[in-house]
């Protein structure tokens, strides 16, 4: 069987081989290369597109993420799953989950604004993050006005290691504020990859903060636990 | 009428109430300046004069500042408008000196009778209510009925002929649901909701349209002070709480409304009540759309993953 997650940015495949966990990642639009040779009845899908790809059973991304994180870490209250297009905040111990979709604010294309306006590589933003030696304030927390602030604190003088370092903490800032008390916090998504989005969120949020080897991967590895746990 | 008036003052006022938001959720409108969209468009179609109608009540009071504010563009458009007050403490008499005035503005009664008609129907209103909690109507056609009881179709027989054509049916109960707070302004969401399996048993505020009832303007005022909407937050919660019980809810729907006030209250509700509570804020009328649709599908698998 695959755990097939096809998400707005990016398509993820997981196997579980001889107990091992397997996975591949590529581009939304080639998920096909995913799944080559692999029979429907093969298949579990989650994510955005989990009903337009084929499927034995499908799972929407909330549940997964429940699935895979327990596999990670059994004990974990909260999850925290920042996707490209919008951030997931599930609170296991009540049953309870929040999603933000409505604006780019706590979501993966609020970064992107930033990389996009220094012409950078996503992945840039967290090793420049580290370089800096000071924090601008950066208050707005609508993607397109907190634009506008990091270019006035340019004016002011501070570098662009600092105002990406800014943005960084106003997006922790954001996402703390749908995350309820919590004792253990885990964080999946894509943008989890950024270091300092990270650095940033553990000074800002109460509780401890773990993150799995291959946070992009667990909600495929989800769909999967889910159907096992169905037919076991 | 912009909210829950007593519809069955207005009837014995000899005049024919209209819900003027009956016509949102399939508005396709968007309106130039807005908050909350059922005001917005509403206000905007009775200044355009497309909502044809001769004078409104706006329920203002214990309700909506949207609305009040909305409800003053229209009357500044030239067509008579009425302001309602709810009393927030619940005040008998106030209510009664409100409904006095608001008969003064339509005339004064003239058919006393029509207080008792409309209670006998509310009392089939009950009926449908219960019906569908016990999986005999389906959620959608219940709402409808329910919802239609803000103004009675502006005509009562209409309306219990509506409510005898009701099909009968048989619908498996297996994700007993509450959907609370303002109606949803999705045109489609009982039935979107029951096919990704969870079943409306309970509409918090339709089920206030069918629950008041007078047989003059005295016992109307009593009775009506009990309109949980208007009322504070604990008197509300008391008596959903009370509710949620005997329908043997297993998950809350709390809709809200972009721009609305009432979306506040969300967290309050949410240390209130101890079952599971999935928030949906909507914005614009129309069909469901894919990012609620989620939203209920991942809630029925987490009510279904419950012991
Ligand atoms: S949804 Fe809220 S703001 Fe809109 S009309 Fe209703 S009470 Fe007023």
């Amino acid at each position: 069987m695959i755990g097939l997650d096809v998400g707005s940015t990016t398509a993820k495949a997981v196997r579980i081989v001889n107990g091992e966990i397997t996975y591949e990642i590529t581009g939304t639009h080639n998920w096909k290369d995913l799944i080559k040779g692999v029979d429907k009845e093969e298949i579990i899908s989650t994510g955005y597109f989990r009903k337009s790809v084929p499927h034995k059973a499908n799972v929407t991304e909330i549940t997964a993420a429940i699935y895979g994180v327990r596999h990670c870490y059994p004990d974990a209250d909260v999850i925290v799953d920042i996707g490209g297009q919008d951030t997931k905040v599930i609170d296991v111990t009540k049953n309870n989950f929040t999603i933000n979709d409505k604006c780019s604010a706590g979501t993966g294309a609020f970064l992107e604004f930033v990389a996009n306006y220094f012409k950078l590589e996503l992945e840039e933003l967290g090793t420049l993050h580290l370089k800096a030696k000071a924090i601008p304030e950066i208050n707005n927390t609508c993607g397109v006005f907190a634009v506008s602030e990091m270019i006035s604190q340019l004016v002011a003088g501070y570098s662009k290691e600092e105002v990406i370092a800014g943005m960084h903490y106003a997006f922790a800032r954001r996402i703390s504020f749908m995350v309820p008390e919590a004792e253990t916090l885990v964080l999946i998504g894509g943008t989890v990859k950024n270091k300092g989005m990270v650095s940033a969120l553990r000074e800002i949020i109460r509780g401890k903060i773990m993150i799995p080897d291959e946070p992009q991967v667990i909600n495929a590895l989800g769909a999967l636990k889910y159907y096992n746990q169905d037919i076991e | 009428m912009t909210a829950l008036v007593p519809p069955e003052l207005v009837f014995a006022c000899g005049a024919e109430p209209f819900d003027v938001n009956n016509v949102i959720p399939e508005s396709k409108r968007y309106p130039k300046s807005k908050l909350c969209a059922w005001t917005a468009i509403w206000s905007e179609m009775l200044v355009n004069k497309e909502i044809e109608i001769d004078s409104l009540i706006v329920v203002a009071g214990g309700d909506c500042h949207n609305a009040l504010v909305d409800g003053q563009k229209v009357q500044r458009s030239g067509i008579p408008t009425h302001f309602f007050f709810y009393p927030f403490d619940g005040n008998p008499e106030y209510l009664e000196s409100q409904l006095e005035s608001l008969s003064g503005f339509l005339g004064g009664v003239r058919y006393p009778g029509k207080f008792r008609e409309i209670s006998k129907l509310k009392k089939l209103g009950k009926k449908i209510d219960e019906k569908r909690c016990n999986g005999r109507i389906s959620p959608a056609d219940a709402f409808r009925i329910l919802i239609s009881f803000s103004d009675l179709c502006g005509d009562l027989n209409k309306l219990e002929t509506a409510i005898s054509s009701v099909r009968e049916q048989k619908i498996e109960l297996n994700n007993r649901i509450a959907l609370i707070g303002v109606p949803p302004i999705y045109s489609d969401i009982h039935e979107v909701a029951q096919e990704l399996g969870l079943q409306v048993v309970f509409d918090e505020l339709p089920f206030e349209f069918i629950r008041h009832s007078g047989n003059d303007i005295h016992s109307t005022a009593r009775d009506y002070c009990g309109y949980t909407f208007a009322r504070p937050l604990d008197f509300r919660f008391g008596f959903l709480k009370k509710e949620l019980e005997k329908r043997k809810v297993d998950g809350v729907i709390h809709y809200t409304q972009f721009a609305c006030h009432h979306m506040l209250e969300d967290e309050i509700l949410r240390d209130e009540l101890d079952c599971p509570v999935l928030t949906i804020q909507g914005d614009m009328p129309g069909k469901t759309p894919e990012q609620v649709k989620l939203r209920l599908e991942a809630f029925g698998e987490m009510i279904g993953r419950q012991p």
